[in-house]
């Protein structure tokens, strides 16, 4: 057994230092923006800039998806090479995965599974080389987790369908290029097979965007007013919009894996050395190693979690379960790790405008340990997918989505 | 990076896997923990033969060789049972501690009589349950014209029943912690067994117990820190024997929610009965990958002390809270000593105490990490 992301075999030892060189390169100026390690939803231009910048910066080398075919965005490199790219941006608190502020770790594997010939080579490199942002746009408000009772509507009309509803609680605080989206092709036809996947220019007329101001940041809600999309943008066909949600839903609920470490222990420990009480710094004292010693633990579960799902993606091993459990101890981990932050650090936990940079992020963690249990469906359906994976009460296990 | 394992440990894991459902039924394994009389002289034997006792010791010192990581297989697969008897406590940390603290000599008369199952050497370790640590030493000992002289009582020593003889700590007249051997028959050695929800345990009293200067490991009874350096190898393979026992509790537990009808439906549909299936995976898989992490620090040679104290706190951790989640789903069967769950339960709080209990653990952890002022 190797646990070790770094252990580069002969073709890619020049490569790392390569990848070292340009990316410290990209930082000069913006250091302070390193640690932005998780896909966030704050409303900072400059670390939304920069960080959009950093991406198409590395899509246009083919980095940001170094196995995909060229022809596709990729550099068509291997999963060595791949390691090395994560391994470099999570010196600065980055990594490959959920980044950028679009969606392109989840929607590319998508597109390649299930688009045609044509929609890969018209839509994929944009998005692979990060020229565009892409939300994911699924929640409606009377949908909630139920994502296939979709009220949002696409009838066929000639070569187009007419779109009509609307979805909420989806994107960040910037506007999107394109609108990642199930729609409902059919109000009479059966559960599941009534449903299509489009992937909406968001700049159709009839698509009106609103914030909404939400506990885990700027969200939106999307409305469809008679938008006419033409159906070269309905992915994976007609009435097949489940498969290509199930695809979809199990990369973005744990299943695509990553092996970046957050960083966030690293500089609750900073924090505990740099801040002194009577004299002494709070490192020292029991109750905090205490707490430490939990998010340490826990952080680490996750880090090996996340590790063990990246590495049965790529080495083709099945995991059934990997990807619920992931999402559920992430979100329960979240929450404890939100009051262990205050038990550590007092109020300083919950101040977002202190002066120094790191410390937002402290308020962003506890702020989002509530805010995102259930983001893309709720904590009870990560558990109630782990059940059925496991095959409880059922006569067979249910298998995994295709993630590749 | 690989996080499978290679064709040899898969023919281990089955060897060992094997061995359980052959050896260890789970009929026969419940009547022994019910009856609290695990230690099974047979089962050991022929775990021996198979090469089980000193399994990571060189071959010169009548081990097998073997890899933490072979070795862990092997005892994941021994805790499914979970096979109780001696395994650990002498064919791995003992034996650890002598390889450690032993002159080239000693190492040669001890071990090899140890890895045939000839010798069956148990630690004895703390004195008070309370703490563990080298402030829990306080048996005494004193220097006589001939040798020494041994007094205490130690408490919690696993697998007692089976020792010819103990890996003593004791307190010398100067307050260092040393080591030494105590032949288990020598007047003034009493085993008596811990009654309650535990097994396995004893409490072993040295009563004026004279031994020789021969006696004491190393040259001069080596300290607490070689039994650390013994630790970090053995306390993964404790951790490798919880996880696969939590893995078996998970098992009948899902095995059981597929079977068990009630309120006309199988309790596999309840999300409750679920839930509670979910956290016991979530208990295991923590303890799983933060032992096999903490084997590859050892066999990568990096630092690894935090990754064993890691090891040890989740995987007590992980059989304690997985064995209660348990219950939870098997309710009142579960409770009934003739079942297997029972066995399970007494072993989870058991190791749970054992060397240490996971808050201690932890504590270590964070200690080895971020090193106190």
């Amino acid at each position: 057994m190797d646990f070790n992301i770094s252990a580069d075999p002969p073709q890619v030892v020049e490569f790392r230092k390569e990848a070292a060189a340009w990316i410290a390169e990209q930082f000069k100026g913006h250091e302070h923006l390193r640690w932005s390690a998780s896909w966030s939803t704050r409303e900072d231009d400059d670390e939304y800039k920069f960080r959009r910048g950093l991406a198409e910066k590395l899509g246009a080398k083919g980095w940001l998806f170094p196995l995909m075919e060229k022809k596709y965005g990729g550099a068509e490199l291997t999963i060595d090479h791949q390691m090395v790219l994560e391994t470099e941006l999570f010196k600065y608190g980055l990594n490959l995965s959920h980044t950028f502020y679009t969606l392109a770790r989840i929607v590319a594997p998508v597109l390649v599974r299930w688009g045609t010939e044509e929609q890969k080579a018209e839509f994929l490199p944009a998005i692979t080389k990060a020229q565009i942002c892409v939300w994911q746009v699924l929640t409606e408000p009377h949908g909630g987790s139920d994502i296939a009772n979709c009220q949002t509507k696409a009838i066929r009309d000639g070569d187009d369908y007419i779109v009509n509803g609307q979805k909420v609680m989806v994107g960040h605080h910037l506007p999107p290029d394109y609108l990642w989206t199930l729609v409902c092709t059919n109000p009479q036809g059966k559960r599941h097979e009534n449903l299509a996947w489009l992937h909406i220019p968001a700049n159709l007329p009839g698509i009106t965007i609103q914030h909404m101001n939400l506990m885990m940041g700027i969200k939106n809600a999307v409305f469809f007013d008679n938008v006419r999309v033409p159906k070269k943008y309905l992915i994976g066909g007609e009435n097949n919009g489940w498969k290509v949600a199930s695809t979809h839903m199990e990369l973005e609920h744990g299943g695509d894996g990553r092996i970046a470490v957050d960083p966030l222990i690293e500089r609750v420990v900073e924090y505990c050395r740099n801040t002194h009480i009577d004299g002494k710094p709070i490192i020292e004292d029991p109750r905090v190693r205490d707490l430490v010693a939990e998010m340490t633990i826990e952080l680490n579960t996750l880090r090996r979690f996340n590790q063990l799902i990246y590495w049965c993606r790529f080495a083709k091993k099945p995991h059934p379960y990997g990807g619920p459990q992931q999402r559920y101890f992430q979100r329960m981990l979240r929450l404890r790790n939100g009051e262990r932050l205050q038990g550590i650090m007092g109020a300083d936990a919950l101040v977002q405008n202190l002066s120094v940079h790191e410390v937002i992020d402290f308020e962003y963690a506890v702020r989002t340990g509530p805010g995102q249990l259930h983001g893309g469906g709720t904590l009870d359906t990560d558990r109630l997918i782990f059940a059925r994976r496991l095959g409880l009460g059922r006569p067979t296990k249910e298998t995994a989505p295709e993630t590749h | 990076m690989d996080l499978g394992l290679t064709e040899d440990q898969e023919m281990l894991k089955k060897v060992a896997a094997d061995f359980v459902k052959a050896e260890v039924p789970a009929h026969q394994m419940t009547q022994w923990y019910k009856n609290k009389q695990v230690f099974r002289p047979e089962i050991i034997k022929k775990a021996a033969d198979l090469g089980w006792l000193g399994m990571m010791l060189p071959e010169e010192c009548g081990g097998a060789g073997l890899a933490p990581m072979d070795c862990a297989v092997v005892f994941e697969q021994l805790g499914h049972g979970p096979v109780p008897g001696p395994l650990f406590t002498s064919g791995i940390l003992s034996a650890q501690m002598i390889f450690e603290a032993c002159t080239d000599a000693q190492r040669k008369e001890l071990l090899p009589a140890l890895c045939s199952g000839k010798s069956i050497v148990i630690p004895a370790i703390a004195d008070k349950s309370a703490y563990w640590g080298a402030e829990a030493v306080e048996t005494r000992l004193s220097k006589t014209p001939r040798g020494y002289m041994v007094n205490g009582t130690k408490r919690f020593v696993f697998d007692a029943d089976a020792a010819t003889s103990f890996l003593c700590a004791a307190r010398t007249e100067e307050g260092k912690v040393v080591f030494l051997l105590v032949d288990a028959k020598a007047p003034g050695v009493t085993i008596t067994q811990h009654i309650g929800f535990m097994i396995s345990m004893f409490e072993v009293r040295f009563n004026n117990v004279a031994v020789s200067t021969d006696n004491l490991l190393g040259s001069s009874g080596a300290n607490w820190a070689t039994l650390e350096n013994a630790l970090d190898k053995a306390l993964p393979i404790l951790s490798a024997y919880q996880v696969g026992a939590t893995q078996e509790v998970f098992d009948i537990t899902c095995e059981y929610t597929n079977s068990r009808v009630v309120f006309g439906q199988l309790i596999g549909r309840f999300q409750r009965v679920q839930d509670h299936c979910v956290d016991i995976s979530i208990c295991l898989d923590t303890a799983r990958w933060a032992t096999y992490e903490a084997i590859w620090r050892i066999e990568a040679g990096l630092e690894c002390r935090a990754g064993v104290h890691e090891a040890k706190a989740t995987a007590s951790d992980g059989y304690y809270h997985g064995t209660n989640y348990a219950h939870m789903v098997w309710a009142g069967p579960g409770t009934d000593y003739s079942h297997p769950m029972m066995a399970h339960s007494v072993l989870a709080h058991s190791l749970y105490q054992y060397l240490g209990t996971p808050g201690h653990h932890k504590r270590l952890m964070v200690d080895a990490l971020y090193p106190r002022a």
